[in-house]
């Protein structure tokens, strides 16, 4: 049971919702839903309706009949596979690593995370660090992590930015986000975010570019932020 | 409308029998009856992908059916009817071979973010019972939905097309297609009031 997790207050919106049951997002943005899902039962609800747009959807179509010898060369297939030793199939591809931190989601695990603090940071300022867990063409997967107190000075993102909280919060000018919360920010948005002072937080992110920072000193830092996003590529 | 209604929940009660032969008895003429059945959908499915490519679409029905048999045992009727649990295999299928492709152009490995991931606590009697009222809402809704809005979701579902990609087909703006996305949610009462940023 996960009930002892804080019920999050920040949700994918439901035509994202939509793409995930449809099967038409990039899978890094597919991941972090699944990410926010796997603790919140309310997305889960919606997204076990939404499938079920697609069975209506499946039904609702005209059918595309199938000549007779494909019926037969199914069977013939699963008669196959059946005569075949059995291959007894681990339930998943992946090991999933008993040492795992308690916060991280199910389907993070693929990327073999065990200790957090061993994982090769990059530091991008004196609060923050950040790990690439996987690209996805232009997007990157990152786990981003803030020092307790630690903050990000006004800013704002190149295209589409995904955050998921995984463990301990932050605040912006808005309000606070605790673990679970999941946000999509772009260019139209700006604000400043500090986590909260006695904990470090760590959020899973997808992102298209870098931040860019508002402020009118910081701001001098953008090109440089540019330049070393693309050469990280 | 009722009978309509009648004939779909006639349609799922015979579908949810044999998929338990199946699984209880592992009974092959049940399962030559769901093939009949749901065979030509799916290939009607792979095709609104993919116009014209009938060996993708053969692929792609024998597999589904193949996932069918082999994963019968995992089919849970209180949970979800029979072509929802089918829809689900075959976009999962879609979404495998998309990425044997290349299309993704990703190390991220799409099994464990559409798995089930279904909780214990989402099987409780009470909610079990709202399943099938909510289950009548969404088919009900969907039958009515005006052209505009049942064409977005048929492009997103059964094409796989992203909402800019259907935006540009449709010779629409991005936000005219996720607002008909909603508009159409909320027929079906699957909006649910949700924060977001």
């Amino acid at each position: 049971m996960k009930s002892n997790k804080t019920m999050a207050n920040y949700h994918p919106a439901a035509e994202q919702l939509t793409a995930w049951s449809a099967g038409s997002l990039p899978l890094s943005d597919a991941l972090c839903i699944t990410a926010h899902m796997e603790n919140c039962k309310i997305c889960r609800n919606s997204v076990q309706r939404l499938n079920q747009v697609g069975g209506d959807l499946l039904e609702s179509q005209a059918p595309a009949p199938a000549s007779a010898a494909l019926r037969e060369q199914m069977f013939k297939r699963l008669h196959e596979k059946q005569a075949e030793p059995a291959v007894v199939q681990p339930e998943s591809t992946h090991t999933e690593s008993a040492n795992a931190p308690e916060w991280l989601p199910k389907c993070l695990q693929q990327f073999g995370i065990e200790n957090v603090d061993a994982l090769p940071w990059q530091k991008q300022s004196g609060s923050i660090s950040t790990y690439q867990l996987a690209r996805d063409g232009n997007k990157r997967v990152e786990l981003l992590r803030i020092k307790p107190g630690g903050s990000l000075s006004k800013h704002t993102h190149i295209g589409e930015e995904t955050t998921l909280i995984l463990t301990g919060s932050f605040s912006d000018e808005q309000g606070v986000y605790r673990a679970g919360d999941f946000m999509q920010l772009d260019e139209r948005h700006q604000h400043s975010t500090q986590a909260t002072s006695d904990c470090e937080c760590i959020c899973l992110t997808v992102q298209e570019g870098p931040v860019q920072f508002t402020g009118p000193f910081m701001r001098l830092l953008n090109p440089y932020l540019k330049w070393r996003f693309n050469a990280a590529a | 409308m009722a009978e309509l209604d009648a004939a779909a929940k006639e349609r799922n009660r015979k579908l949810t029998s044999l998929m338990q032969r199946v699984a209880d008895n592992r009974d092959e003429r049940a399962l030559g009856e769901l093939f009949d059945h749901f065979v030509p959908l799916l290939r009607a499915y792979s095709l609104s992908q993919q116009p014209g490519a009938m060996l993708v679409a053969d692929e792609l029905a024998q597999e589904v059916m193949i996932r069918v048999w082999e994963k019968a045992h995992t089919y849970k009727s209180e949970k979800a009817a029979v072509s929802t649990w089918v829809f689900t295999l075959a976009r999962n299928y879609r979404i495998d071979q998309i990425r044997k492709n290349a299309r993704f152009m990703t190390n991220i490995d799409p099994e464990s973010i559409w798995e089930d991931m279904s909780a214990p606590e989402d099987e409780n009697p009470f909610e079990l019972a709202q399943r099938s009222r909510a289950e009548d809402k969404v088919r009900e809704g969907l039958e009515q939905l005006p052209h505009e809005q049942r064409q977005v979701l048929a492009r997103v579902y059964l094409q796989g097309k992203s909402h800019s990609e259907a935006a540009e087909e449709l010779g629409l703006p991005l936000g005219t297609v996720k607002s008909r996305v909603r508009l159409a949610l909320q027929k079906m009462e699957l909006l649910v009031e949700r924060q977001q940023l």
